[in-house]
Formats: C-alpha cells, sequence, structure tokens
C-alpha cells in the first residue's frame, strides 16, 4: 500500500464468495443429518423387535374401549377414532377399508371399517355413536401413517357423537388404560401359547422368542383361523 | 470452473519456482521492482497551450481532430470523441493553461466499480478499457470522482472513451505515450511514479516561485499516476480541490467485507428462529387437538 | 373492472402441450379501462426500444456525461426492487416466525416480487449499452468481485431462482404435476432462508451502489449509511406495495377468493399496518442519527434542506402516525391512504438519492425525457398484463387443489410423539 506499486483491497474477495458457497451447500445435509440422528434412536430401540408393555404409546388423554379402538374428543364438537397401538403392534402393517361415508349414521358396535393385510381381515366396530364427519382418505396413501402414529394423523373416523357422555363412561382412562393394556398384553401372551398348541414347533418359534419374549407383529405369521380366534376375543366386545 | 483451475496452477507454478529460487533473492540486495506503476508528470508552468498533444492523442488513438484554436469558445471538456483537451485560465498570476484527462488513480474508483473488470488498473499504472467485456452500464461514470469516463450515447454499440496513457499501443511496447512524445516544451514527463514526485519536489524547491507548493495527484484519491504541477493554486486551473485523500473504494470496503459474515450468520440464524418457532406451533397444535 | 374472467380447472396431470396452448388464449373483455390505457403505450413504448437499439441510448433519453443513471436506473431498477421487498418480508413471516395469519397472501406476493425483479432485471436490460454483453459477469469473462454492481447482478439473479422455487408448487398445482409438486414443496424452506439472506443484501447493495459518488450526491442524502436505510426502507416499502396491491386485487378478482380469505383481509391488512408503524419508527430515529452525525445542520436552510424535510417528515413521519392511529381506531381507509403516502415517500426518496440529489449542483439539471417515461410505463404495464394472466389460471389467490391440500396437511408435525408412555 506504498502508492508506487499494484494493490488491490479486494484481492480474497472471489475466494471469499466461493466460500460462501461452499458454506452453503454444506449447511443443507449437514441440517438434515443433525435433524436425522434423533430419530435413528428411535428406530434402534423399535427394531430390536420385543413387543413389550414398557414400548407400549398410551397417551392419558384418550378414551379406550375394549374392542381396541380408541375416541377422542376434539374442541369442535367432533370425535375422532381409531386403533390402538397394541392392536398395531401385534397385527403389523395393515390397510383400511372404509365402510361409513360421511353423513351416515353409525351406533355403538356397528361395523365402521375392516383391517386388511393380505387376505386376512379383521373388523372394526365403532366404539360411539353418532353421525360421521369424516373419514380419513390419506390413510393408505402413506403405508406407515397408521403405525407411525396411530393416535393422531392415523385416525379413521371423526364422528359427531350423539351419547358420548353416557357411552364413554365404561370406557378406560388414564392410569386405568396404562393398566388394562397391560392386562391385555398378558391376555394376548396366553392367547397365542394355547394356539400354538394347535399348530407345528416352527410356527411357534415366529411369535414366541426362546426366553418366552413376545415378538412384534406377531398375527402377520399366523393363519386365518388364528385371525378369526383373536377377532372373537378381542375385538368384538366394545 | 477455469478460473479456479488457472489460479490453482498460478499458486502452484509460484510455489515452485519460489522454493527453486527464493533463496537466491533473498539474498541479493533489494532490486527495485520494474512493476512500479508508471505515470505522467504534467508542468502547466511549462504548458505554452499550443494543444499538440490534443492532436497527437487523436491521431494515436484513431479520434476525429479536434476543433481548430478560433472554434473554441470558454472552456471544455474531455469528450465521447476527445479523450483530453486543453483549457486556457485567465488566473492571479495571468494565464495558465490546464490539460484535463485521466488521472491514472492508483486505486481507482472505475476499476472498483467495472463488474466485468472492462475498466481495470494495468499492474504498469495505466487505466485502461477492454471493449470485449464492457456491458456499458456506466457504473464507471457514476463512482469516477473526476467524471472521466465518456460514454457514446448516440452509438448503437457504445464504446467507454478515456486516456488509456497509450498502454496497448505505445507504453507496453516500452514507447512514451503520444502526448508526452511531441510535446515542444517538454510540460509532460513519463516515469514511475517515484521518480515523477521526486522530480515534481526538485522543480518546486530550485523555483519556489514559480510554483504552487503542491503536488496536484500526490494524495488525491489516495494517490494518482497522473501529477500536476502549477505556478496557481489548483483550483484556478479548474482542478477539483474536495476529492478525498482516501481512495475511493475504500468507501465501498465496509459493505463488501461485511458481505461474507452476513451470509453465514444471517441463514444459521434464520435457521434457528425457524426451529424455535416450530416447536412452540407444535405445542400450541397439539393442544388443540 | 371485469369480473367475467372464467377460472380454469387445474389440469390433473393429463396433456400439458394441449393444456398450455388452452391457457394461452386469452379470456374475458378485450375493451376494459385499463387495457385501453396501456395498450397504446406498450405499442408505443415498443416503438421508442426498437429506436433505442437502433440509434443509441441518447436518442430517446436525457442522460449526459454528467448524469449517466437516469429514470431507468432510478425508477424502474432502484424503487421497483424496493417495493418487492414485500416478499422477502412476508415469507419471514410465514416461514421463519411461523405467523399463520398471513399464509392465504404468501404466493400473491411471491408472484409480485418474481415479476417485479424479472421486468425491473429486463429494465436495466434496455439501459445497458452492450446488453449482450451482460452474460460477461455471469460466465467469468473476468469476475469483478470488488464490485457492488457485481454483488447486486448476482444477487439479482439467485433471488430470481430462489423466488421461482418458492412460487414453483403454485406452477406445479396447475400442471398437475404432483411429484414435482412434493419435491418443490420440499425445498421451499431453504429457497425462503436463502432468499432473505440475498434480499438484505442486495437491497442494502443498491444503495452501496453510490457510495463511491460522495461528492456528487448531495450531503443530506449521501452518508456512509444508505445501505442500511436502503435495507430498513425496503421492509415497509414492500409491505405498503402488499397492502395497496391486495386491496386492488381483492376488489378485481373477488370471484376467486374464498370467503374465509375475503374475511381474513381485514386483519391481515392491519397486522401489516402495525409492523409497517413499527419499522417506520425505527427508520425514523436512523435517519435523524444519520442526520446528527453528519454534522449538515446547517444545509436544511436551504432549498434542498426544505425538500429533505418534506421526505422525512411529510412522507415518513405522517404516514407512520396515519399507521398508528388506524391500528388503534381499525380504519381500513386511512390504512391505505398511509401506505400510498408511504409508496410516495419511498419513491422520494430513492429519486432524491439517484437523481435529485444526484450533481444537484449542476445549472442544467437533469429531467427525464418523455420517452423514458413512457418505457417506463410500459414495463409496468406488461408486468401488470402478466400478473393479470398468472392470476386467473394458476392458483394463487385462490385454494389449492384437493391433493395438493392432503399433502400440505402431511407435512405437518405429528401429533403424539410426546404424549406419555407405558
Amino acid at each position: 500500500m506504498d502508492g508506487f506499486s499494484y494493490y488491490n483491497i479486494f484481492d480474497t474477495k472471489g475466494i471469499e464468495y466461493l466460500v460462501i458457497i461452499a458454506f452453503l451447500l454444506l449447511l443443507i445435509p449437514f441440517w438434515l443429518v443433525l435433524n436425522k440422528q434423533v430419530k435413528v434412536k428411535e428406530q434402534v430401540s423399535k427394531s430390536l423387535g420385543v413387543l413389550k408393555a414398557a414400548i407400549l404409546n398410551i397417551p392419558q388423554g384418550i378414551f379406550y374401549s375394549r374392542n381396541h379402538t380408541w375416541a377422542y374428543l376434539g374442541k369442535s364438537g367432533t370425535a375422532k377414532v381409531g386403533l390402538d397401538d397394541l392392536l398395531l403392534h401385534i397385527t403389523g402393517e395393515v390397510k383400511i377399508q372404509q365402510l361409513k361415508n360421511p353423513g351416515d349414521s353409525v351406533n355403538k358396535g356397528d361395523l365402521l371399517a375392516v383391517l386388511v393385510q393380505d387376505s386376512k381381515s379383521l373388523n372394526v366396530f365403532s366404539p360411539i355413536s353418532g353421525t360421521i364427519f369424516n373419514t380419513n382418505q390419506v390413510l393408505n396413501l402413506k403405508s406407515n401413517l397408521l403405525i407411525d402414529d396411530p393416535y393422531g394423523k392415523g385416525w379413521i373416523s371423526e364422528i359427531k357423537p350423539s351419547k358420548w357422555v353416557s357411552e364413554i363412561a365404561s370406557y378406560y382412562l388414564a392410569d386405568d388404560a396404562t393398566a388394562w393394556f397391560k392386562k391385555e398384553l398378558e391376555r394376548y401372551k396366553d392367547f397365542l401359547s394355547i394356539n400354538m398348541q394347535k399348530l407345528s414347533p416352527a410356527t411357534s418359534m415366529v411369535v414366541l422368542q426362546d426366553g418366552g419374549e413376545l415378538l412384534e407383529n406377531s398375527l402377520s405369521d399366523l393363519p386365518d383361523e388364528i385371525w378369526l380366534d383373536f377377532q372373537k376375543q378381542f375385538l368384538n366386545q366394545v | 470452473m477455469d478460473l479456479h483451475r488457472r489460479d490453482f496452477f498460478k499458486v502452484l507454478g509460484a510455489t515452485g519456482i519460489t522454493l527453486a529460487v527464493g533463496k537466491e533473492l533473498e539474498a541479493a540486495p533489494k532490486v527495485k521492482n520494474d512493476l512500479e506503476f508508471h505515470g505522467i508528470l504534467y508542468d502547466s508552468a511549462r504548458c505554452k497551450g499550443c494543444r499538440g498533444c490534443e492532436y497527437d492523442c487523436a491521431d494515436a488513438n484513431g479520434l476525429p481532430e479536434p476543433p481548430p484554436n478560433k472554434d473554441i469558445k470558454g472552456l471544455r471538456k474531455p469528450d465521447d470523441k476527445h479523450r483530453t483537451v486543453v483549457n486556457e485560465y485567465k488566473t492571479s498570476k495571468g494565464i495558465v493553461y490546464a490539460k484535463m484527462q485521466c488521472m491514472h488513480c492508483n486505486e481507482p474508483a472505475c476499476g472498483a466499480a467495472c463488474l466485468t473488470q472492462a475498466m481495470t488498473k494495468t499492474k504498469k499504472g495505466p487505466v485502461i478499457w477492454r471493449g470485449d467485456k464492457c456491458m456499458g452500464c456506466r457504473y464507471c461514470m457514476v463512482s469516477c470522482p473526476f467524471d472521466i469516463p465518456k460514454f457514446e450515447y448516440h452509438s448503437p454499440n457504445p464504446k467507454i472513451e478515456k486516456c488509456t496513457m497509450c498502454f496497448e499501443t505505445r507504453v507496453q511496447k516500452g514507447e512514451l505515450p503520444a502526448c508526452v512524445e511531441n510535446c515542444p516544451n517538454e510540460a509532460l514527463l513519463f516515469g514511475t511514479r517515484r521518480e515523477l514526485i521526486q522530480e515534481a519536489r526538485r522543480r518546486i524547491f530550485e523555483k519556489p516561485d514559480l510554483y504552487y507548493d503542491q503536488i496536484y495527484g500526490e494524495h488525491e484519491a489516495g494517490g494518482t499516476c497522473w501529477l500536476y504541477l502549477s505556478p496557481v493554486p489548483f483550483k484556478e486551473i479548474g482542478l477539483n480541490t474536495s476529492i478525498q485523500t482516501a481512495s475511493y473504494p475504500a468507501l465501498t470496503k465496509g459493505f463488501l467485507y461485511s458481505v461474507p459474515s452476513v451470509f453465514v450468520l444471517v441463514p444459521a440464524l434464520l435457521l434457528g428462529i425457524q426451529q424455535a418457532t416450530k416447536k412452540d406451533n407444535l405445542k400450541n397444535e397439539s393442544e388443540d387437538e | 373492472m371485469n369480473s367475467s374472467h372464467i377460472i380454469s380447472a387445474d389440469n390433473d396431470g393429463k396433456s400439458i402441450r394441449k393444456f398450455l396452448l388452452r391457457e394461452l388464449k386469452p379470456k374475458g373483455k378485450w375493451l376494459t379501462p385499463f387495457n385501453i390505457i396501456s395498450i397504446p403505450i406498450i405499442i408505443l413504448g415498443i416503438a421508442l426500444i426498437i429506436i433505442r437499439f437502433w440509434k443509441g441510448i441518447g436518442a430517446i433519453t436525457n442522460l449526459s456525461q454528467e448524469i449517466p443513471w437516469g429514470l431507468w436506473i432510478g425508477f424502474d431498477v432502484v424503487t421497483g426492487v424496493a417495493f418487492a421487498g414485500g416478499a422477502y418480508v412476508i415469507t419471514f413471516m410465514v416461514y421463519i416466525l411461523n405467523m399463520k395469519k398471513y399464509h392465504s397472501i404468501v404466493r400473491v406476493t411471491v408472484l409480485n416480487g418474481f415479476l417485479a425483479y424479472l421486468f425491473y432485471a429486463g429494465a436495466l436490460l434496455l439501459d445497458l449499452g452492450r446488453p449482450w454483453n451482460v452474460i460477461n459477469p455471469i460466465i467469468g469473462n473476468n469476475f469483478g468481485v470488488s464490485s457492488v454492481l457485481f454483488l447486486v447482478a448476482w444477487h439479482f439473479l439467485l433471488y430470481m431462482i430462489a423466488q421461482l422455487i418458492e412460487f414453483s408448487p403454485a406452477i406445479a398445482e396447475w400442471l398437475g404435476a404432483r411429484r414435482a409438486h412434493k419435491i418443490l414443496s420440499g425445498m421451499t424452506l431453504a429457497a425462503v432462508i436463502f432468499g432473505i439472506t440475498l434480499s438484505m443484501l442486495h437491497q442494502s447493495g443498491l444503495g452501496a451502489l453510490y457510495l463511491m459518488a460522495k461528492e456528487k450526491i448531495h450531503p443530506l442524502w449521501y452518508s456512509e449509511f444508505i445501505p442500511i436505510l436502503f435495507f430498513v426502507s425496503s421492509i415497509f416499502a414492500g409491505l405498503s406495495m402488499v397492502i395497496f396491491e391486495g386491496s386492488i386485487s381483492h376488489r378485481v378478482f373477488s370471484d376467486q377468493i374464498s370467503n374465509k380469505n375475503h374475511k381474513a383481509q381485514h386483519g391481515i391488512i392491519q397486522g401489516l399496518a402495525k409492523i409497517c408503524a413499527g419499522t417506520m419508527f425505527v427508520y425514523f430515529f436512523l435517519q435523524l442519527l444519520v442526520f446528527i452525525h453528519g454534522k449538515h445542520w446547517a444545509l436544511i436552510n436551504t432549498p434542498m434542506g426544505y425538500w429533505y424535510l418534506l421526505e422525512i417528515i411529510g412522507f415518513v413521519l405522517i404516514p407512520m402516525v396515519l399507521f398508528f392511529y388506524s391500528y388503534r381506531t381499525n380504519n381500513a381507509f386511512i390504512i391505505r391512504l398511509a401506505s400510498i403516502l408511504t409508496m410516495l415517500g419511498v419513491i422520494l426518496n430513492r429519486l432524491n438519492v439517484t437523481i435529485i440529489g444526484f450533481r444537484w449542483d449542476m445549472a442544467v439539471r437533469y429531467v427525464p425525457s418523455w420517452m423514458e417515461i413512457v418505457v417506463t410505463l410500459t414495463v409496468l404495464f406488461t408486468e401488470i398484463w402478466i400478473f393479470r394472466w398468472v392470476i386467473n389460471r394458476l392458483p394463487v389467490l385462490r385454494e389449492s387443489p384437493k391433493w395438493a391440500n392432503e399433502e400440505k396437511a402431511l407435512q405437518k408435525p405429528a401429533f403424539g410423539d410426546k404424549h406419555q408412555r407405558a
């Protein structure tokens, strides 16, 4: 900067701009990776494959019916209903066939939808009476919606209830619900061991680990007769 | 990008050569760098107003002949057909002539302004214009404190006209610029800026009554390669005396230096804010449901 | 105005070529007041542009060697871009601060911003002496990295791309391209963040362009803080334009807007008025600080000084007070009046720095020629034509098709993750 030879106060500008471009391009994958870390941990614990009561998702403000459906009244006056986490852990990935349309009326215990896996199916009965306000159209568009978010985006129907207070009086809530789920899990394990005796030993390996622990999605490997039996024992009483 | 690769090889080559030759150069005494700025000293005390430099300049650059003396009325400025003019001033010490042209600043505002580097400061000193790069945006004209670049407003393929110190045609080949070569009274002198300032100081020292005790261009705009000596204060011969002593590109330094910081901080900040407000939104939504 | 435009159905993924051909045909009446005024001006403007390319810029402008930048740069580019600032402010509020209330105006604002930059960059090409060399700073025929204009030019380019990405989901909905819609919607946040950063720098960059012209701009308007002042004023300039243009669109295209959005309009305008009032308050004090720092109080008592006071008090302070008042009294008319005054103030400020205050000391001042004004109007009217064409065909003011809405719902955060486990 002596005033007698060439100098440029902006000589690093070009490189600086290139560094900025590199920074912005790297920021995107950096950010994505940072967020993925969190999700990976959750995935790992789930995929260990054992179905225990501790991993069940049981929101404490939802009413649970004995047929493994739930109902939750929203501020707008309509209630969403769906399937509970335990049932979905047992069945694995399923598709829902809606049997009702908006405007139809439904009573508690009416057939609301059918849960389908390949050629097997289970009937879902409505936990409440009322008029169908809306049915979830995106359930079958995204395959994991039901399993990932059974109490949120995985709702099945939205019903305007006609007898909310009387009908939910008999349902489980909060601590009672948690206790009931633990018992249901044990009841299911017993159900399986009884039914195992009817099947070959090979199949029993699939559903029960050596130490007697229950594996995930146990029902998906079992034949139709067991599904029918499961329907009778677990999904028919509302 | 070719620029990137070229730079890389340049650096590689320079490193190699330095490693091979570097030690020798350090051992040798400091040789005067041949690549110092060269400039022109114009001494208006010696200028007789013959305007021969105007004709030489027009001739050397393929421009139309300047008007003859009898057609001139009042002061003129360089324009898109004349790169230099010589004006006659009535001053406190009588008639003094002053030649106007590009000042070839050390750190030219036009050079910093030009986004294609069409206006560029050569290492040797002159500031030149390269037509193949120019897009005619005229930002150089906005930035020049001396208002020198002239634009051909009436041409569909307009040029920028200004004095180039005959760089590409003469100086690069080791010859003198056209105006310097034929000045009858040796009012124009070509040399390194260092030498010119020494010569100017010498002249002032030897004839203190003849000269105004200042060299115009020594500090103006951070220093220019075209220097003026004058018998009267510079304002009287039409030179702009409100030019600042810092260079003009330094005025944009604050802004341009902060650009990378903004580019790094703001996206990170925005991402952070977005994450923070997203969580709040989630809580609100889940309470509503 | 004409409300008999037939709103086209969205293309549900069917043949795109036939669809586009159908869409290119004009709809609605031909002889609306706007059309009657704009068509002759546009034709005249095109003729003038041809003359400009044939005979040089000097043939139709009043530019000179001392005043190289005139109306086209001072108004079209500098002022126009300030008004397009609504896009980055609104996207900041909706996508970064998650203010869902303004979601319904994001698309139309981004569209406006994109068209503004497109047309004002186009107007810039008219002002260039050698427009074919404009690719030089892009392809690398020497990158003039020391130049503020280099930065501004590149930012314009990148920002137009960012805005296009932000707007592209609307185009995908119009063409029925579902997969493209999904991908583009995912890129919105990145484009928004990039766009806001770019905007901050080039709004202030337009001011920084004049930093080297230190002695040429009147001291009351020249300071080292021009970039910051330009940036802050672009915020309320953009929002005022959103209020102004929103009021017009709501009436002209009212048949497209859902009832819900109609009712929400007033709340939106009020919210924007509040933000404008706050920003103008900050701006006023910034101007005061700059004024004190410059120590030019002696200059207030000159004609230019009075002009400066008019700009600051008449067109910054008064609209600010009106915005405050309208927010308290809930009066939509006053909000609109205040926004018009604010816009005039921004135009005045930008013209003061670029044309009026630039070489204010010359004996013969620069006045734009009528031809420059006609070309400016041509650019403006053509932009409005394109805007109208887009609004009538794409889901900008009206609701998106159902499949797009479902997709948007799926992208919201999941419910139930945070609840207690057994």
